[in-house]
């Protein structure tokens, strides 16, 4: 788990050296700390691997990506929990350059600005 | 809201001026509805070919597919689209539920995360339809969040849409509870396995595309 602007989402994980985050808001903290711990390494890497399977057409993999939760959650290796309600709010999602060669991709907020814009 | 009606307004004029373009017809529902065997036996009738694999195991249709220039004729009447089968819309994809209807672990996680990337590319392509046909299989609850949330979206593009209740040779089957939960919208009942009411089908897809 990183904070908020935590050099981390720049560079990649201190500890594992991975580049994948998942936004998860202050109140859900708790209950996301419990699943990261039910995860197994090889779990974590295997939802790394279906995550940019999913997604990763549009993104670029050695660069640092954050994904919102609220969307597409993944329990396990092949279970998912899709909220159509916000899928259907969005169209693609948006990928934010950080700094020279990182970007951050916030399916959440970049929508609900895509929205806006058009509104 | 500037696209529903920017989206409204193209279907408007196209038709008040009757462009050339193809209508792109799409079929959107919850996996194993009968989305690809209602897709199949249009292609059948009126292609002479089938348009894509179906089987009993949900989430068969994991891609979208695309069959162009279908030509439907009634009388002296005829219509021209392009038939868009998606894959099935759902709230959770568990891996599970395959490897119980007997596939392996591995195969049943890719199929797991092909299903979801499925949902992910039909709700991308929705806002590209002229018009939507909503398979429901008319032996399951029709209250169900996913039906709810693509009628709605649909609703909110305004995108002209035909409620196909399917699967009416089942024991199961209750077509007046799909008329009942969706009252706004004509609900053809068929059996597109085996025709059933496929005349009547044809008829209303006449009426919307018309």
């Amino acid at each position: 788990m990183h904070g908020d602007a935590s050099d981390a989402i720049l560079k990649g994980c201190t500890n594992c050296g991975g580049k994948l985050f998942f936004f998860v808001k202050k109140e859900h903290i708790e209950r996301a700390q419990q699943r990261t711990f039910d995860l197994t390494k090889k779990d974590k890497e295997q939802i790394e691997k279906d995550v940019y399977d999913i997604i990763g057409s549009e993104i670029d993999t050695d660069l640092p990506v954050v994904l919102d939760i609220e969307s597409i959650n993944i329990l396990k290796p092949g279970k998912y929990e899709l909220d159509l309600v916000n899928l259907f709010k969005r169209k693609h999602p948006l990928i934010y350059k950080l700094d020279e060669g990182k970007y951050v991709v916030d399916l959440i907020e970049s929508f609900k600005k895509l929205s806006n814009k058009k509104d | 809201m500037i696209k529903a009606f920017k989206g409204f307004f193209r279907r408007f004029f196209n038709k008040l001026f009757k462009k050339k373009k193809q209508v792109k017809l799409g079929l959107y529902g919850p996996p194993n509805g009968g989305k690809t065997t209602l897709a199949n036996k249009i292609c059948v009738d009126w292609l002479g070919e089938e348009m894509g694999a179906v089987s009993n195991i949900a989430h068969e249709t994991r891609e979208i597919q695309v069959k162009e220039q279908i030509l439907i004729k009634s009388g002296n009447k005829q219509i021209g689209f392009n038939l868009v089968d998606t894959p099935g819309i759902a709230t959770k994809i568990d891996y599970e539920d395959f490897v119980k209807a007997g596939m392996k672990e591995k195969e049943a996680k890719t199929r797991a995360k092909e299903a979801t990337k499925g949902v992910i590319d039909a709700i991308k392509w929705l806002d590209d339809m002229d018009t939507v046909i909503v398979v429901l299989d008319s032996t399951k609850d029709p209250y169900s969040q996913v039906n709810i949330t693509i009628i709605g979206n649909l609703e909110a593009r305004k995108i002209p849409v035909l409620v196909v209740a399917n699967k009416i040779d089942m024991k199961k089957s209750d077509l007046k509870k799909v008329q009942a939960a969706f009252p706004q919208y004509k609900v053809i009942g068929i059996s597109a396995k085996y025709g059933k009411n496929i005349e009547a089908f044809y008829e209303a897809l006449f009426d919307l595309l018309g």
